[in-house]
């Protein structure tokens, strides 16, 4: 059911007047009446936009090489990494290099007692009105490992986008990273990445 | 939508075409009519056969004025017009004595056929009428009528479309041959 709402939430919507308009652009008389047109537009747009979402997959999308992070770093080196990075998340491995969970912004917050709906406006408000409390100190001596959320959502190669955004909406999460048969990461899918497909599709037109 | 509403239409009418595309269009079918009205009234009267019938006025529209329609294409103005011929005569031939049965066979019966074989072309429709309730020099063509006017004429319409509707640069025929 969450597939087909989203496929209708497709802005695929032209307006007569915009066939009209794209009409005088061409000479010649056409054949067909403007709302026949539009018809045939969105069944075919449609039929694009569902080729494209199932033909797609994960390795086309996905970032790779990934930035990965140890379960025993310690959360200040592993948010100084991330800043680095400039990425708001990442997966993390043990020591043989096997994905064991995904730490983001999220997890950091949450440690820093911001409350159930950790996010950033969250902590300002919360540090704002509590300054005892507001305990960024909270994350001194802790490890990824254990702020981190387990056990990790993750994707293989072969997934298709449409796949992919069923699972990012029903597991409410922004990142999936990309496993191979042997557990390990090889890339990873964002929320910035399917908002990408869209240019992907202008381009193949 | 219901019965009543429909009849309302919802719709819009396309725009209106540019001058340039009146002009064309008057070109094509001038010359398209007179290249069969020629071959008619100075070679074949006499003879008793025919080139033009009224049907070609109606594709002269499509095939000049209309050219990127799939109605105007090759395939529905001489398929249409061979296969309406065919019904129209077989239609007079096995009815005749009822002219109104005769003639709505003969239409009806060609819009199902070119529907059927993707050769839908309007004037068709007049090509298989003109067959039951035209003069008796047509009747007396029989199925050679087929043939001449309705191949033939299509036909000679159809190589005027291709020389002029290609001269300008922005106007193409056919879309598709077959």
């Amino acid at each position: 059911m969450e597939k087909t709402s989203r496929r209708e939430s497709i802005p695929l919507d032209i307006s007569e007047q915009d066939i009209i308009e794209a009409m005088k652009a061409i000479q010649g008389y056409l054949d067909i009446t403007p709302g026949d047109f539009r018809q045939v537009y969105q069944a075919a747009y449609t039929l694009a936009i569902e080729r494209l979402f199932n033909t797609l997959t994960a390795v086309d999308l996905m970032t790779s090489p990934v930035l990965q992070v140890d379960q025993d770093m310690n959360l200040i080196e592993a948010a100084g990494l991330l800043a680095e990075k400039q990425v708001s998340g990442a997966p993390v491995i043990d020591s043989n290099k096997k994905i064991v969970g995904v730490v983001s912004e999220k997890d950091f917050l949450g440690e820093m007692g911001v409350g159930g709906k950790p996010s950033f406006m969250q902590m300002v408000s919360h540090c704002l009105h509590n300054d005892e409390s507001c305990m960024i100190g909270r994350l001194h001596r802790r490890s990824v490992g254990e702020i981190m959320t387990k056990p990790p959502v993750t994707g293989l190669p072969e997934m298709t986008i449409s796949a992919i955004s069923s699972l990012f909406v029903a597991r409410k999460i922004n990142r999936l990273p990309i496993i191979d048969n042997s557990g390990l990461t090889v890339g990873i899918v964002t929320r910035t990445d399917l908002a990408h497909t869209y240019s992907v599709f202008d381009e193949e037109e | 939508m219901n019965y009543l509403q429909k009849m309302k239409g919802s719709g819009q009418s396309p725009p209106k075409v540019r001058l340039i595309e009146v002009l064309w269009s008057w070109i094509g079918s001038f010359l398209g009519i007179a290249a069969v009205s020629l071959i008619h009234y100075n070679i074949l009267d006499r003879s008793g056969l025919a080139m033009i019938i009224g049907s070609f006025g109606a594709s002269a529209v499509l095939i000049y004025g209309a050219i990127r329609s799939p109605l105007a294409q090759p395939r529905n103005l001489i398929g249409g017009h061979v296969l309406s011929a065919i019904i129209g005569v077989t239609a007079f031939k096995l009815f005749g004595q009822q002219p109104w049965l005769a003639a709505s066979i003969a239409v009806s019966t060609s819009i199902a056929l070119m529907h059927l074989t993707k050769t839908l072309h309007p004037p068709g429709g007049a090509t298989a009428l003109i067959a039951v309730i035209g003069s008796d020099s047509i009747h007396n063509l029989g199925y050679l009528y087929v043939l001449m006017p309705a191949a033939l004429g299509a036909f000679v319409m159809l190589l005027i479309a291709l020389v002029v509707n290609n001269i300008p640069k922005n106007r193409r025929y056919p879309e598709f041959w077959w």
